[in-house]
């Protein structure tokens, strides 16, 4: 081992795990040269499209903890008339990180009204959200809580509105065959790179392999195939099952009174979903508007047949309330 | 503990008595007349693993038995992850039935998914102490693995995501976990049945891997 550790040492450059831009890209608050904004407290890796007094349209990513790159199809909506911001939620993406103990669901809510504020061009212009996923589901608790902030909304497959539901879809759509080679690449990795709760450069890399054991085409979720990403958020991910797992949410107590129509959206290949927890989920809302995405599974806003199936609809539901 | 890593935990749990990579258990208490051992063993150990052991018992005064194992992981790729393990233990004082050892062995392991393959040099320090007799014995054992070095190169599928990835040797230590646990067997005639169950920890004796736990049935005949 001692010869081992000299003959390493002799190499022209030491690579350690623990540097932002070796294993994983610098945050905006690590690289200047990242489009980003101030906001709240936190510097978000964002970017907006289109002519700023049109409506807006803020793209809400899944995870939590992923980012915006897998949705960047939807920046089309500028073409149609639609301001779209685009950013990555703290601790998320490209966005600056924070440590786990901080992060809650107000910070959340507080984090996307400030970035409404900042791209607004006027206080009667209109502003929809647009959520995949968990981002749906932000969308959704976001809206239960400031009621009159928002004119619509486009929910694509939201694990759940009530935290039990969400449970159950994440049982519905985890499938690791015992003995699997997928089950064996999520954990074996854990023997050679380890990291502290704050070690988020290490963390965030651990979570990418881990989560490439979720992309598979042989996923219940019906993935075509890998998302593209820039950076995965594992404290923060963590941070806010836990939070779920220990208050339970229910973001629904307040919709009755969003009598807005919302579209909510889910796809055919997502075997997990299906229309049955779709409506479920979706009469939580009064006024909610299925949409069934064919050929294509949760990731139906990346990929192109998915978002040529989508994108319509969207479109569709936007124009009738723009 | 999210409710992801709780799906996790109960899947390998059912599974737990099916591979592990712990290496050889050694019942001392049978070693007196034994110059070879040869092991298989399996059980849960970061995956599902599955794996051979030797063990040479030197002609010393000191009982000292020189040892190398190779473990698999489960998976439909069948070489593309591995752990090897050699090095020695030794039994180091006795009183009684009660005898206590220590072991130093180095690590060379691999590690490939769709994204990088990892190439890592480490070591694994453990101490055992407890009670032996001809026909069982039960132990606590105490270890730590450390990740000393380790090679990343990664695919052009991550390159995708990240460009700008680094390949190549990473120091200083990649990673470390702690492990502590029970060792337990039967023994009969040249024959022993091992059990080696306990807890896995991150080396700042705060953060649990994905899986904190490790679990292994093993078998060795000495001859």
């Amino acid at each position: 081992m001692a010869l081992a550790t000299l003959t390493f040492q002799s190499c022209d450059e030491e690579l350690d795990i623990h540097t932002p831009g070796n294993l994983v890209p610098p945050a905006v608050n690590e690289d200047s040269s990242l489009p980003s904004i101030k906001v709240n407290n936190v510097q978000l890796h964002a970017e907006a499209f289109g002519n700023p007094n049109d409506p807006m349209v803020v793209v809400l990513h899944g995870g939590p903890g992923a980012d915006y790159r897998y949705l960047i199809n939807c920046k089309a909506l500028a073409n149609d008339g639609y301001r779209v911001v685009f950013y990555d939620q703290r601790g998320a993406g490209l966005s600056q990180r924070f440590p786990g103990t901080t992060y809650t669901m107000q910070l959340l809510y507080d984090d996307l009204d400030a970035v409404i504020a900042h791209y607004r061009s006027s206080p009667d212009q209109k502003v929809f959200l647009l959520g995949h996923s968990w981002g749906a589901m932000l969308a959704t608790a976001y809206i239960n809580q400031n009621l009159d902030a928002v004119a619509g909304a486009i929910l694509c497959e939201p694990g759940g509105f009530k935290w039990g539901d969400v449970e159950d879809y994440i049982e519905r759509s985890r499938d690791f065959k015992y003995l699997s080679e997928a089950l064996n690449d999520a954990v074996f990795s854990d023997q050679f790179i380890t990291g502290k709760d704050d070690d988020h450069a290490v963390l965030d890399y651990k979570f990418d392999l881990w989560a490439a054991a979720d992309e598979t085409t042989d996923s219940p979720t019906g993935n075509e195939g890998k998302l593209p990403h820039w950076r995965s958020g594992a404290v923060t991910f963590d941070a806010y099952i836990r939070l779920a797992e220990r208050t339970r949410p229910d973001w629904t107590t307040h919709l009755s009174q969003y009598t807005t129509k919302v579209l909510f959206v889910y796809s055919e290949n997502n075997k997990a979903y299906g229309i049955a927890h779709a409506q479920k989920v979706s009469s939580a809302y009064p006024n909610a508007d299925l949409f069934e995405t064919l050929d294509a599974g949760h990731d139906m806003l990346t990929f192109q047949t998915g978002w040529n199936n989508t994108y319509p609809a969207i479109r569709n539901y936007l124009g009738n309330l723009k | 503990m999210n409710t992801i890593k709780k799906s996790f935990i109960l899947t390998i749990a059912s599974l737990c008595l099916y591979l592990s990579s712990q290496g050889q258990t050694i019942n001392w208490a049978t070693m007196q007349n034994t110059r070879h051992i040869g092991s298989v063993f399996g059980g849960y150990d970061y995956g599902f693993n599955y794996g051979i052991a030797y063990g040479y018992h030197l002609k010393s005064k000191l009982p000292i038995v020189i040892m190398a194992s190779h473990a698999q992981p489960a998976g439909e790729k069948v070489f593309d992850d591995f752990k090897t393990k050699a090095g020695v233990v030794v039994r180091v004082y006795e009183v009684n039935n009660f005898q206590f050892a220590a072991r130093v062995q180095g690590i060379f392991r691999r590690f490939e998914n769709q994204y990088v393959t990892m190439l890592n040099f480490g070591s694994d320090l453990s101490a055992t102490a407890g009670y032996y007799k001809p026909s069982w014995f039960v132990a606590g054992e105490f270890g730590f693995d450390k990740a000393i070095v380790t090679n990343f190169q990664h695919t052009n599928a991550f390159r995708e995501n990240f460009p700008d990835v680094k390949d190549g040797w990473y120091q200083p230590a990649t990673g470390g976990n702690f492990y502590y646990g029970i060792q337990t067997g039967y023994s009969f005639g040249a024959n022993d049945i091992t059990l080696n169950a306990g807890k896995v920890i991150q080396q700042d004796f705060r953060t649990d891997p994905t899986i904190p736990f490790y679990i292994q049935v093993g078998y060795n005949r000495r001859f």
